[in-house]
């Protein structure tokens, strides 16, 4: 019976379907506290499932001269790998299905999987908003990834240990949020432009460039690229709060936790202006990546016995 | 498409249809990695042909034709189309009709100024300032309401005087609103004069020097941001603008923190016109006797819209038509500020930039321009370049 | 130079209605001046046809009858009508008003845009005049 176990933990819970249902809950807890925060009324809770389930009853209209195997896998790639790194990762509070020592590094590159898909699908059509879209995202990749890196290992380094359930076992009796603040800042901050949030939002800014990347996608491909945006947003959460706010033991602490970082990063998004390609470059490799590898000293000084 | 022409020219289309645009216009912008190198605009997408099709109507009717030349500023075109008119009729309207054209045109230059700041902050990805402006704006589009029974589209004006009085109850639902607007005013800007992460978006980006806007002829508050001294309302006051002055807001820098400060520091002008006329409102008569047929002569009208200068010019045959009707509106004349100004600037900038002469399409789509594919960046004609250019399409056509 | 600006308006949202309008199942009250449907006192008018030329979109046909007898028919197509309140402003008798009352007006035929205003008998006989076109439209002048 152990395959069937297997096969319930991949398909419906924790990773497949409750994490495509939490991770579209969360979108809309997203979109409608933005709403609030701007005194509008915002979606109703069955919004995110609805765009949905259009986008894929939608025809998907594959543009000429593209590679069509990349133009329809590159979607499946996004959404398999955020909802492979949710295995490793404390989602809702339990114990992740899978582990070993170095799943840490794993997960986050799985994470950039997504914004890597994104990437090469603009790059992959001919459409001129897609290549600037494309090229824009492949920058952020580049500008981001290395502070958010740096910053997620900061707890592994405190850890000993670079196997997320040792890091959120040990996070449980400390609140690295106190120690480590700047990695803590530079994490959610990351994690935004990861998730292309405003005030990151340049690569798809639709005053400027259309829909970016994603200009070409309509139906299924859009729809899972949507999909695996919601499933990192959950995945992404609880791995910060997990890491710098205590720990995820429970369903209820999971839940706590993870919605106050939502709702920080929401009162992020209302408050910032969206900041143009080369000031994000410049804020992280200028500011981000510097104060991290401080931070890092800091604690490797400090931790020498 | 120019790309086939010249293979290593990357050109990024914005428009006819495109998100930052709610009208159609086409740019081209030509860009070297995310730095723009050369800028097109064309324009033609929304001729309605208002000029000829005033032609063929009463004065009376053309009324609100012209009403609807733009959707935002449409009191102003009425407005100038009846100070035109009358005019030529040799008709003054009555002190108290001049009044209440002057406050309807205030409040609809603070809906608009609105408006401009809504969409220039979505443009910048401050949806949140976006969002709080269009609220707000709100009040001002209820005072209008109110008081014209329409929120655009007032149809305040006709011909010889306006249509609506004003009451007590009105006045005082005004000056509750006045308050309310003025309070917010001084939010906003503190937020696009203090705002760190805007103010990465708007200071020093599009600079105009006042030569160049000169050069350019840049009218309105585009102008005024860089410190031309050049406003209608004061230059050659029309309608009650004598009564009631207003201050010229200037200011140096010219670029696009000048063009957010100087347009909510106007609204300042505006509050305090409006105040001034709800307190010395002159009574009498509010329409004048105007005549159906309006006397053969010809009348050029200036009026200050809230984007800049507009220009009428009114030819009349003596019959109850008239004989040529010419629009000129404040956004061509500064549309070329934006082809010059995009240059240099990032991709990002430049629907900023495009945003910050306040751009109105559809009144502006007058004239088309003529491109040949030896020729893709367009010319201008001469008239006897252009009567030529006909009898020789023709010539060809005949071969 | 300070970040967050807005965090007042933000944080006071909170506490806030939405300012978003729901409209079918909220109706806020029209204002007093507001012009909807036209309506027309046939005692009042005198088929002199003033309305009819100034209206910039032609929306007004009056059919004089008889003048004496004051058999008029007013013929009125409520999907060209501006709305600007020229009629109202043109008729010297008064006989035409814009009230507020009537301004819901989106309907799924187009029976409700073409009204027609006088003794039914007449409405038969300007009708049966009237060359077959499009049903409801009157042929032009």
């Amino acid at each position: 019976m152990n395959w069937f176990f297997v096969l319930l933990s991949l398909m419906v819970f924790p990773g497949g379907l409750f994490l495509l249902a939490g991770g579209m809950a969360y979108e809309w807890v997203d979109r409608k506290m933005l709403a609030v925060f701007q005194n509008r009324a915002g979606p109703r809770w069955f919004q995110p499932l609805a765009d949905t389930v259009k986008l894929l009853i939608k025809e998907e209209i594959i543009p000429d001269k593209v590679n069509e195997i990349l133009f329809i896998g590159l979607p499946i790639a996004a959404l398999a790998g955020g909802l492979t790194a949710a295995l490793y990762v404390p989602v809702a509070g339990l114990t992740p299905v899978y582990s070993f020592p170095g799943d840490l590094i794993v997960t986050l590159y799985l994470l950039s999987l997504l914004t890597l898909c994104m990437g090469l699908a603009g790059a992959n059509t001919l459409d001129r908003f897609s290549l600037i879209g494309a090229t824009r995202t492949l920058t952020q990749v580049f500008s981001y990834e290395a502070p958010f890196l740096l910053a997620m290992l900061g707890p592994a380094l405190v850890a000993g240990s670079w196997q997320i359930s040792d890091i959120n076992a040990y996070a449980g009796g400390h609140w690295l949020i106190l120690t480590q603040p700047v990695g803590f800042i530079v994490a959610v901050i990351g994690f935004m432009g990861k998730l292309v949030m405003p005030p990151f939002d340049a690569p798809e800014a639709h005053t400027e460039i259309g829909a970016g990347a994603l200009t070409e996608y309509s139906g299924r491909g859009l729809a899972f690229f949507h999909l695996a945006k919601a499933v990192e947003l959950i995945v992404g959460l609880s791995l910060v709060s997990a890491f710098y706010l205590g720990g995820l033991a429970n369903p209820l602490e999971f839940l706590v936790k993870t919605l106050a970082l939502l709702f920080v990063l929401i009162g992020l998004q209302s408050l910032l202006t969206r900041m143009r390609i080369d000031q994000t470059v410049g804020m992280w490799w200028r500011y981000g990546t510097l104060v991290v590898l401080a931070q890092w000293l800091v604690i490797i000084l400090v931790m020498r016995p | 498409m120019n790309t086939k022409q010249e293979p290593q020219r990357f050109v990024i289309p914005i428009g006819p249809q495109h998100p930052a645009l709610k009208e159609p216009g086409n740019f081209q912008f030509t860009v070297d990695g995310e730095i723009v190198t050369k800028a097109i605009v064309r324009l033609g997408y929304a001729h309605r042909g208002i000029e000829k099709a005033a032609e063929e109507r009463t004065w009376i009717q053309d009324l609100y034709l012209i009403e609807r030349v733009c959707g935002i500023c449409s009191h102003i075109h009425a407005l100038a189309y009846c100070l035109a008119v009358e005019q030529l009729a040799h008709v003054e309207a009555p002190p108290r009709a001049q009044a209440i054209r002057v406050l309807v045109a205030e409040l609809e230059r603070i809906h608009s100024h609105f408006l401009w700041m809504g969409v220039s902050g979505h443009e910048a990805g401050f949806d949140t300032f976006f969002m709080y402006s269009w609220r707000d704006r709100e009040r001002v589009m209820n005072i209008l309401e109110k008081l014209t029974g329409n929120r655009v589209n007032y149809s305040a004006n006709v011909l010889g005087g306006v249509k609506f009085d004003l009451d007590q109850e009105q006045i005082a639902s005004i000056r509750g609103g006045i308050d309310f607007l003025e309070e917010r005013t001084r939010h906003y800007l503190d937020v696009v004069a203090t705002d760190f992460m805007f103010l990465q978006r708007t200071r020093g980006i599009g600079v105009m020097s006042r030569a160049q806007a000169e050069i350019m002829g840049a009218v309105g508050p585009t102008a005024r941001a860089s410190n031309v001294a050049r406003d209608v309302r004061k230059d050659a006051p029309y309608a009650a603008y004598k009564e009631y002055p207003v201050d010229i807001i200037l200011d140096e820098r010219g670029d696009l923190e000048a063009r957010f400060e100087v347009r909510l520091k106007e609204l300042f002008e505006s509050f305090h016109l409006i105040r001034k006329i709800l307190d010395t409102l002159p009574g009498g008569e509010l329409t004048a006797r105007m005549p159906r047929k309006v006397p053969a002569g010809e009348a050029v009208m200036r009026v200050e819209a809230p984007r800049g200068e507009l220009l009428y010019f009114i030819r009349s045959n003596g019959s109850d038509k008239p004989e040529r009707l010419k629009i000129r509106t404040p956004t061509i004349c500064n549309l070329t500020s934006v082809v010059k100004l995009a240059i240099g600037h990032q991709l990002a900038d430049v629907p900023m930039i495009l945003a910050g002469i306040d751009p109105c399409f559809s009144c502006n789509d007058r004239s088309v321009q003529i491109r040949t594919s030896n020729d893709p960046d367009g010319r201008m004609l001469s008239w006897d370049e252009l009567r030529q250019h006909g009898i020789d399409f023709y010539k060809r056509l005949e071969k | 130079m300070r970040i967050g600006v807005m965090f007042p308006d933000v944080s006071g949202a909170l506490m806030r209605h939405s300012a978003t309008e729901k409209y079918p199942f909220q109706r806020q009250g029209v204002t007093a001046r507001l012009r909807s449907l036209l309506k027309w006192n046939p005692e009042a008018c005198t088929g002199c046809g003033l309305c009819a030329m100034d209206c910039p979109a032609e929306a007004i046909q009056v059919n004089v009858l008889d003048r004496k007898a004051k058999r008029f028919v007013f013929a009125y197509q409520v999907d060209r009508c501006a709305f600007c309140g020229q009629c109202v402003e043109s008729c010297r008798q008064g006989a035409l008003e814009m009230a507020n009352d009537r301004w819901e007006l989106a309907a799924l035929n187009k029976e409700p845009f073409m009204l027609y205003f006088g003794d039914p008998d007449d409405i038969k006989t300007v009708l049966a005049a009237e060359p077959a076109g499009e049903a409801g439209i009157p042929a032009d002048k």
